[in-house]
């Protein structure tokens, strides 16, 4: 937004996404990733700027009632450019972090270990609930439960299925929690912390030049002398 | 009433290559008490579960009196097969002990006063007759577990197989589960069991299946798969003879898988 | 020294006690297990015994919990970490459920104390070492089998380095050679002097590691003294209690009036 046309977000992608992407070595899915995402966006962007920009005028194309123009294709691209760098940043930040080594860092500057527990804890439940889930089904065809008939009899099953899920987890809950509390979990205060994430001269350096591009850019664009980008 | 046949049964489970039953062949007859043991992994569960329909074999089949059950739902199996789960929890929904122990017959279409009558000697054979009223997260976790043998008691189904009935249970409910499975066999029924305590295998079963790595490595009467000669079978699937056999060879005594049977060869070799 | 002292219980909402004027002594260096049927209050004292009970369960205590002779009352759970340790029956619900290694899980409760990170790394380093499973600190703990994931709760209990240590039916869920495992480690961990009160139902077990057993019976010790004398107590059976195999084929075999000769045989093969 603050550079504006096609080149500025262009390059801002090759420099703050493609690259780093390429030393994480996550390009190839970063790649793919991207496109997947923002492919269905991108033809609705196109087909509604291309034939339906307001004042365009330079026609390419007609297809019956609906006439192509360039500025539509122009203003188009633009908009592209820009959903490309934040579907890029966001793809890059999820493909090169792995949640604990988020989680664990913002505990070691300081957020509540209930948090970072609560965090971690949620993804790992998920597949023993789906286990669990899928045993409860089981036991309950075994007593006849009929799983394959009428919505109706399905409808009947809610309950048989649902009640053993939330009774179980909440026994389960407190089981945990004693064992938890028992292993010190409430004592307030930080903890000690076995891991600190990997972190080099290069890349400090290039956080800060990331961040402080922002303002200067801002800068750079009220005092006038980003008018050929656009 | 069906005597079930696994016909060199496999089953592979989709997210992976273990075999968890490789060609296994087995056929249980119409009144047997069958104890099924093992390691976890070796395929127990596997094996039952394939019992009622729950899983399909990858090859081989499955026959009831012959016939393939490839066909018929779960649902329907659960008529002729009963299945208790190790788990209690995985399968209390109910608010009330009777309500619990109702869902199994009641899907199978019993009602009214003929409904009550199996509810009420399901309970009774478990002992928690006078829990009729009670939640069930209110008995402990080892009533909980005679709960859900009630439950499946009710469906008074032709087979009635326990996974790990008598673990956690003190001595009481030990005997509950024992008279169980004596009621069932002499009301005609077949009771198969996977179970880790080899005391109560050996004393409460006819025929004892050893199973490791997807595969029957023991079959037969209990003497036989405790005696001696089975010992290093056994233990290559870190599984202990009980003491009344271990104690029996000691002394030379033959097979004595249990206690009975190692007090009479004693009193025996004694004239 | 961990005591109860004149210790009742009632749980939160419930109509009676589950602990009546219980006091019972756990030493340093000392193994006591503890019997009792179902319900009849082994897991309220466990929960008692390690401060959870009132603490995180709720519901009143009378009496007092004593440790090296000073009152517990005052101390918040977190302050007992240190010093009494428990483990209950489910392997998987004792893991933390954030540790991708063995090694996390074990450092968990160490780091929960915000201790200088090279005592961290030394107690987890010990803990798993106690209980030999150093060649576990990489795998993942979700993963492994029943047996090994008691193993790693119960190390990462050692880590907290706590006076005592309270295991509540153990191997309850877990196969002969998860048990096995535990049971082994136990009877090492015992050996080098560690205080533990361990509750179960598989009183060979206990046999095998405890210096002393109590016997509970509807919340009340009824049973107190060397673990020989109480389990080879002849009213084991009607307490709801499975005595030893030793215990109880003696019993039989006078019971059934075998000869002086063969008892005396019997006598051999048991020592």
């Amino acid at each position: 937004m603050i550079l504006g046309g096609i080149a500025g977000p262009a390059a801002l992608v090759v420099a703050a996404v493609l690259a780093p992407a390429a030393v994480a070595g996550v390009l190839g899915r970063l790649l793919r990733a991207s496109l997947l995402l923002t492919v269905p966006i991108a033809l609705s962007v196109l087909a509604i700027n291309v034939f339906f920009f307001p004042g365009g005028a330079t026609v390419l194309l007609r297809i019956g009632p609906f006439a192509a123009t360039a500025e539509g294709l122009s203003f188009a691209t633009e908009v592209l450019a820009r959903i490309g760098a934040i579907s890029g940043a966001i793809t890059l930040f999820y493909l090169t972090t792995p949640p604990a080594a988020l989680v664990l860092d913002l505990e070691r500057r300081g957020v509540s270990p209930r948090v970072t527990f609560v965090a971690l804890a949620s993804v790992q439940t998920v597949p023993a609930m789906v286990e669990r889930a899928v045993t409860i089904t089981a036991a309950q065809r075994a007593r006849g439960l009929d799983t394959e008939g009428s919505i109706w009899r399905r409808v009947r099953g809610v309950l048989p299925l649902a009640g053993p899920v939330l009774l179980g987890s909440i026994g389960e809950v407190e089981e945990r929690s004693m064992a938890l509390e028992a292993r010190g979990f409430t004592r307030p205060g930080r903890r000690t912390l076995l891991w600190s994430p990997p972190d080099s001269g290069r890349q400090r350096l290039a956080r800060w030049l990331l961040v402080l591009s922002v303002p200067l850019l801002v800068a750079a664009r009220a005092a006038g002398w980003l008018e050929w980008m656009t | 009433m069906p005597d079930l046949v696994l016909d060199a049964v496999s089953h592979v489970y989709a997210r992976g290559d273990v075999r968890a039953l490789d060609r296994v062949a087995l056929r249980i007859g119409l009144g047997e008490r069958v104890a099924l043991i093992g390691q976890n992994g070796s395929g127990k569960t596997t094996l039952v579960r394939h019992l009622n329909g729950l899983l399909r074999p990858t090859e081989g089949r499955v026959l009831h009196d012959g016939v393939d059950v490839a066909s018929r739902t779960v649902a329907q199996l659960a008529r002729a097969v009963g299945l208790v789960f190790q788990d209690p929890d995985r399968q209390i929904f109910a608010g009330s002990v009777r309500v619990e122990v109702e869902f199994g017959p009641g899907n199978l279409g019993l009602r009214g006063v003929e409904l009550q009558a199996a509810v009420d000697h399901a309970l009774a054979a478990v002992g928690l007759e006078a829990e009729g009223r009670t939640n069930p997260y209110d008995l402990g976790a080892a009533r909980r577990k005679l709960l859900a043998i009630a439950s499946v008691l009710a469906m008074r189904t032709p087979v009635l197989v326990l996974d790990e009935p008598t673990t956690g249970q003190d001595l009481r409910g030990v005997e509950i589960v024992r008279r169980v499975i004596e009621e069932a066999q002499a009301a005609g029924r077949t009771v198969i069991a996977v179970s880790h305590d080899m005391e109560f295998v050996a004393s409460a079963f006819d025929r004892v299946v050893v199973m490791r790595a997807g595969r029957i490595l023991l079959d037969g009467p209990p003497a036989s798969v405790f005696d001696e000669s089975s010992w290093q079978a056994l233990r290559s699937s870190y599984l202990e003879p009980p003491p009344a056999a271990r104690i029996g060879a000691r002394l030379g005594l033959g097979a004595t898988p249990t206690d009975a049977a190692l007090l009479s060869a004693l009193a025996g070799s004694a004239q | 020294m961990l005591a109860l002292e004149s210790v009742s219980y009632r749980y939160a909402g419930a109509l009676r006690p589950s602990l009546h004027d219980i006091s019972l002594e756990l030493r340093d260096g000392e193994v006591l297990g503890l019997v009792g049927a179902s319900e009849s209050g082994k897991t309220t004292l466990c929960l008692v015994a390690s401060g959870l009970a009132p603490r995180t369960v709720g519901g009143t205590l009378g009496g007092r919990l004593l440790l090296d002779g000073a009152d517990a009352a005052p101390l918040a759970i977190h302050h007992l970490a240190g010093r009494v340790g428990i483990a209950f029956a489910s392997p998987a619900t004792q893991l933390s459920g954030v540790a991708g290694t063995v090694y996390e899980e074990v450092a968990f409760g160490p780091m929960n104390l915000g201790l200088p990170l090279p005592e961290v790394i030394a107690r987890t380093d010990g803990a798993l070492a106690s209980l030999r499973i150093e060649a576990l600190a990489d795998r993942d703990p979700a993963r492994l089998s029943g047996g090994q994931q008691q193993l790693v709760a119960i190390a990462g209990l050692l880590a907290l380095a706590p006076a005592h240590l309270i295991l509540d039916e153990p191997t309850a869920q877990l196969d002969p050679a998860g048990t096995a495992m535990v049971a082994e480690a136990l009877a090492r961990l015992a050996a080098e002097g560690a205080s533990i009160l361990v509750a179960e139902h598989k009183t060979d077990l206990l046999a095998g590691i405890c210096a002393r057993v109590a016997l509970l019976d509807a919340g009340r010790v009824v049973l107190d003294g060397p673990a020989g004398e109480v389990l080879s107590d002849p009213r084991l059976p009607e307490l709801g209690v499975a005595a030893p195999a030793a215990a109880r084929l003696r019993r039989s075999a006078r019971a059934a009036q075998l000869t002086g000769d063969a008892l005396a045989r019997l006598d051999g093969a048991l020592a």
